[in-house]
């Protein structure tokens, strides 16, 4: 039995972008979105290393990070406390991510842009589900009281 | 100084998240709800709920080092670095003020292409009051729009 549930899985399918946080060695945060958090499985999760942009930087010094999900059939979000591990340029991981890359690429016309270098592989530490942090689906509309 | 572009998407509907870090170099992320830049185009006051706000005020006391990503559904990005200046309570005005960006950030979702099934959930299920105002002194800007230019320091 992994860390992560299985009711976690729609939140890493690409639907709703997801959003990551790294910090340098020298201490600066860094915030990003990204297409999509790959479930690797119940204790592994996979990022994206398409550029070598600061959140590919960011954890080869500092490997803690920090992921925001969120289900687009339930709407319950999730934190995941991260580590980096390590990167695989071949494999099934790697080919599946591949593959969503190329179709989300097409999808928001980045097609030629989006290319993936790499399938960073990220052990899950911990994962928490916010509670109290989201309108409850009948309330969303309502105009008064608590929000 | 702010861009003007980077002033019109935090005044608009980008979508927006906050970092921090705590002692450890340990990151921490909220999304945020609203933003104002203020008259000098180098402070910027950003709304976070209450609910959320208890880690990243604890590491801005800490350290003061703020990340403040945003971007839009066409992937356009940026992020703005800088150091914390302070924190309130939301008021009427800035309540006001994320009212209207929660319609206006549905409105361009919706125009994006997102499915009114997605989109309005997802939107308008932020919670966002109470909240906490976080004024932050910005030092640097980062373009994050996917390509050739990403990770550019614009100012």
């Amino acid at each position: 039995m992994g860390i992560l549930p299985d009711e976690i899985k729609p939140a890493m399918q690409g639907v709703i972008p997801s959003h990551v946080v790294t910090c340098s060695r020298d201490g600066a945060p860094n915030a990003t979105s990204i297409s999509q958090v790959y479930y690797v499985d119940p204790d592994h999760v996979a990022l994206s290393h398409q550029f070598f942009n600061k959140t590919v930087r960011n954890v080869r010094e500092n490997p803690r990070a920090v992921v925001w999900v969120i289900s687009p059939e339930t709407f319950d979000a999730w934190d995941l406390e991260v580590e980096y591990d390590h990167s695989e340029t071949s494999g099934p991981v790697f080919e599946a991510m591949d593959m969503q890359i190329e179709a989300i690429a097409s999808i928001v016309g980045m097609k030629g842009i989006f290319k993936l270098r790499a399938a960073d592989i990220y052990r899950v530490i911990s994962v928490t589900k916010n509670v109290d942090e989201r309108i409850p689906l009948p309330d969303i509309d309502e105009p008064a009281g608590r929000r | 100084m702010i861009p003007d572009r980077v002033v019109e998407l935090l005044h608009g509907p980008a979508f927006m998240q906050v970092g921090t870090r705590d002692a450890h170099l340990r990151p921490a992320h909220a999304w945020v709800i609203g933003a104002v830049v203020h008259a000098d185009r180098q402070t910027v006051t950003f709304f976070v709920p209450e609910s959320r706000s208890a880690r990243v005020l604890s590491d801005l006391q800490d350290n003061g080092r703020v990340a403040l990503g945003l971007g839009l559904a066409s992937h356009e990005a940026y992020q703005l670095k800088g150091t914390y200046v302070s924190s309130r309570p939301t008021g009427a005005e800035d309540i006001a003020l994320q009212e209207t960006y929660r319609t206006e950030w549905l409105a361009a979702a919706l125009q994006a292409g997102y499915p009114d099934e997605i989109a309005r959930p997802l939107i308008r299920g932020f919670a966002y009051r109470p909240g906490v105002a976080v004024t932050f002194r910005v030092k640097e800007i980062f373009l994050q729009t996917p390509g050739p230019g990403a990770g550019n320091k614009m100012a």
